[in-house]
């Protein structure tokens, strides 16, 4: 409900009205409208010109604001007038209505727009007067408000909405703090961490944040950015107890089938984690042994090393230790969500005894075969000496094969290094490729798309008529309940139109809800009324009726 | 509702993309037209999940996908679902309140919770979920269906 002054507010309640209009119009090139806004009373630099003594059959409601000129002198002729700027493209108009009782800086502004493109014009031979029609349209038909797509700057989670939509406004609607009645925060938070408004209009923009408090945004007679509640459950502004302020009470024909199901979607703030099926993430394979003492394999789950799993364990294809001696251990640990790593040890006896071994190898290739004069004994033939180089003395087993009569010697040197070598080939045999593959549980994260839906209750599928709404900046399933609840009821409210007609107060606004004698209650969704001079008006109330709990 | 507000809701419902989650394993069918085609099973958050949806044409990479994840649904010229590609959001459970108007008051009739989970059963429910209990009647890897508080649909079918 607007404020007005009290000396207003008496005349009003008082029933001893004298109305009276004004109506002012700004060069736009000299004003803005933002500066008319945002100005305290009437903005008086740069002046505005008075069109008061040249309109006639005004017509206002809260879009737009229609009015006759007559201009006998030509002075607001878009090619010649004097005043040609004043009621130009963008000009900035105002219409003040009051009291003759009242003084002027107590009347209240009723509406502020602008002239969007040409004013008309005639000029008739018949008749003395050149006329103009003049509309005037408020700030929220700015059609660039609502086609020009635009993305805001990032704003971290815990931010209030208000400061975005504040930011929003200041920033593409051009609009200052003066030039708004929305609160500054809102008491809702964004819930993500990083939120942008990405390719959307200002005007679509603006209506989602505020779409999360269940406020609808609208600009007021001042021209400021106010908002309306659907969320009725507030008492009414005005009661029409007696009714003798109502001079006519409609209901209207609506032949459409009402909203019966409200659907309200939001992605969760909190990302989800999604499980896959257990499986295989990664394989690894080494060739170790004696030469290597550690071996670490890293596994990934991906080769981009963007997958995370969970419950990671390693099986073992084949062992380290799967050939002839086990020379080794292996172990898994997972390193963190991407990826792990397995380690294989060689243990430390093995390399020292290949180095050992081929030590020995070495030095036992140096022992000689010496020979001196030998005992050679032959079975049957009795003894006899051999002499270097035929004989001579042999460190080593002298075998003597009776059936060839022959002879030979085996060296010490020779059996050491068979038994080097056999330890040698013993280590080197038991190295070889060892296989693992590690099993886990891979996950992804993901934003879950949740729903509220508000629907009458016993409603048969084939009879749902649903609105959807989808907003990412509610952030609980509670806000979005509370959302489509007062959705639902409000699409009721507007399948349940009335039309009331009452004298003219101006402390009514949109939004505003009016008791009617009979106990209902209506919220106002439009206003109109034609403005005479010296004369009540009737305003036309267009609203819906409302539900309560 | 102005007529305006009704061709944005017209286009807002034509328009060709769903988000859905994984069903069920990749599997090949034999098409219509006689191909054998990967494809798998797609829960759009309803009471049924969609059989068999194609992969679109060069989205092979998408059958590596795991179930449970999102994928992105597009609707051909002549209906047909396909899976296009990945998704970041998934569906998830829903607040239903059920609401009764008279004259001029309304009432909360209820709420409840719906939505659905696709997923692997765990070894414990292996054993109990389906009688006679015990181990051997379900095989591993087999799918359940449950609802957002837990509890258990049905046992999802493989093709």
């Amino acid at each position: 409900m607007r404020n007005i002054s009290t000396a207003m507010q008496q005349v009003i309640d008082g029933g001893l009205r004298r109305p009276a209009y004004k109506i002012y119009a700004w060069d736009p090139t000299a004003a803005t409208i933002s500066a008319v806004v945002s100005a305290v009373g009437i903005l008086s630099d740069p002046a505005p010109v008075d069109l008061t003594p040249y309109a006639s059959d005004l017509s206002w409601s809260d879009r737009q604001f229609v009015f006759t000129l007559v201009d006998p002198r030509g002075l607001f002729h878009p090619d010649f007038g004097e005043y040609r700027k004043y009621l130009m493209d963008a000009s900035i108009v105002r219409l003040l209505e009051g009291d003759e009782t009242v003084p002027e800086a107590d009347w209240t502004v009723t509406f502020t727009g602008q002239v969007h493109g040409q004013i008309g014009w005639s000029k008739s031979r018949n008749a003395a007067k050149m006329t103009s029609r003049v509309t005037v349209f408020g700030r929220g038909e700015t059609q660039a408000f609502k086609r020009r797509k635009v993305t805001s700057k990032e704003y971290t989670v815990g931010t209030d909405l208000g400061i975005a939509l504040y930011d929003m406004c200041k920033t593409f609607l051009g609009l200052t703090k003066n030039e708004m009645r929305i609160p500054f925060t809102l008491g809702r938070q964004f819930k993500h961490k990083v939120n942008q408004l990405s390719q959307v209009t200002p005007w679509d923009g603006i209506s989602s944040l505020l779409e999360v408090v269940c406020y609808q945004p609208y600009f007021d007679g001042e021209g400021k950015l106010s908002y309306i509640n659907k969320s009725l459950h507030r008492p009414p502004a005005r009661l029409y107890e007696n009714g003798d302020r109502i001079v006519e009470l409609n209901v209207p024909e609506r032949s459409q089938d009402a909203i019966n199901k409200v659907t309200v979607t939001f992605l969760d703030s909190q990302l989800e984690r999604v499980d896959g099926p257990y499986q295989k993430l990664g394989q690894a394979q080494v060739t170790t042994g004696f030469f290597s003492m550690h071996e670490r394999l890293e596994t990934w789950w991906s080769e981009d090393h963007k997958q995370r799993a969970d419950g990671t364990s390693m099986k073992v294809i084949k062992s380290v230790n799967s050939g002839l001696l086990p020379v080794g251990s292996e172990r898994y640990t997972a390193v963190d969500e991407f990826h792990g790593q397995i380690d294989v040890d060689i243990s430390v006896w093995v390399p020292i005894l290949a180095t050992v071994m081929l030590a020995e190898y070495l030095l036992a290739a140096k022992a000689p075969d010496r020979t001196s004069q030998t005992v050679v004994t032959v079975p049957g033939m009795g003894s006899t000496l051999v002499a270097p180089p035929m004989g001579g003395p042999v460190e080593g087993v002298i075998t003597v094969n009776p059936t060839t009569m022959g002879q030979w010697t085996i060296s010490v040197g020779r059996v050491l290094q068979a038994q080097a070598l056999i330890g040698i080939l013993l280590i080197m045999m038991s190295l070889g490729s060892a296989q693992y593959e590690v099993w886990g549980t891979p996950y992804d994260y993901a934003y879950l798309e949740k729903k509220s839906i508000a629907i009458e209750d016993g409603l048969d599928y084939w009879l749902e008529n649903n609105l959807d709404i989808k907003n990412d900046f509610i952030g609980t399933h509670d806000q979005s309940d509370i959302i489509a609840m007062t959705e639902l009821i409000w699409q009721k409210c507007l399948g349940a139109p009335r039309k009331i007609a009452v004298a003219d107060d101006p402390r009514l606004e949109i939004g505003d809800i009016i008791g009617l004698p009979d106990g209902r209650k209506v919220v106002i969704t439009g206003m109109s009324k034609t403005i005479k001079r010296g004369e009540v008006s009737t305003l036309v109330l267009d609203g819906g009726k409302v539900f309560t709990a | 509702m102005s007529i305006r507000k009704i061709i944005d809701w017209a286009i807002q419902d034509a328009r060709g993309q769903q988000v859905g989650n994984i069903a069920s394993p990749f599997y090949q069918y034999f098409d219509y037209e006689g191909h054998w085609v990967w494809a798998c099973d797609v829960d759009l958050g309803d009471e049924q999940v969609i059989r068999c949806v194609p992969v679109a044409a060069n989205n092979r990479e998408l059958i590596y996908a795991e179930q449970g994840r999102a994928v992105t649904l597009s609707r051909l010229n002549n209906g047909k679902w396909v899976i296009t590609g990945l998704a970041k959001s998934l569906n998830s459970t829903v607040h239903y309140i059920y609401m009764s108007f008279t004259d001029d008051t309304y009432t909360i009739m209820g709420k409840s919770l719906r939505g659905f989970v696709i997923r692997p059963l765990t070894y414990g429910e292996l054993g109990t979920l389906v009688p006679p209990p015990g181990y051997g009647t379900l095989p591993y890897g087999v799918q359940g269906k449950f609802r957002a508080d837990g509890s258990f649909v049905e046992i999802v079918e493989q093709h």
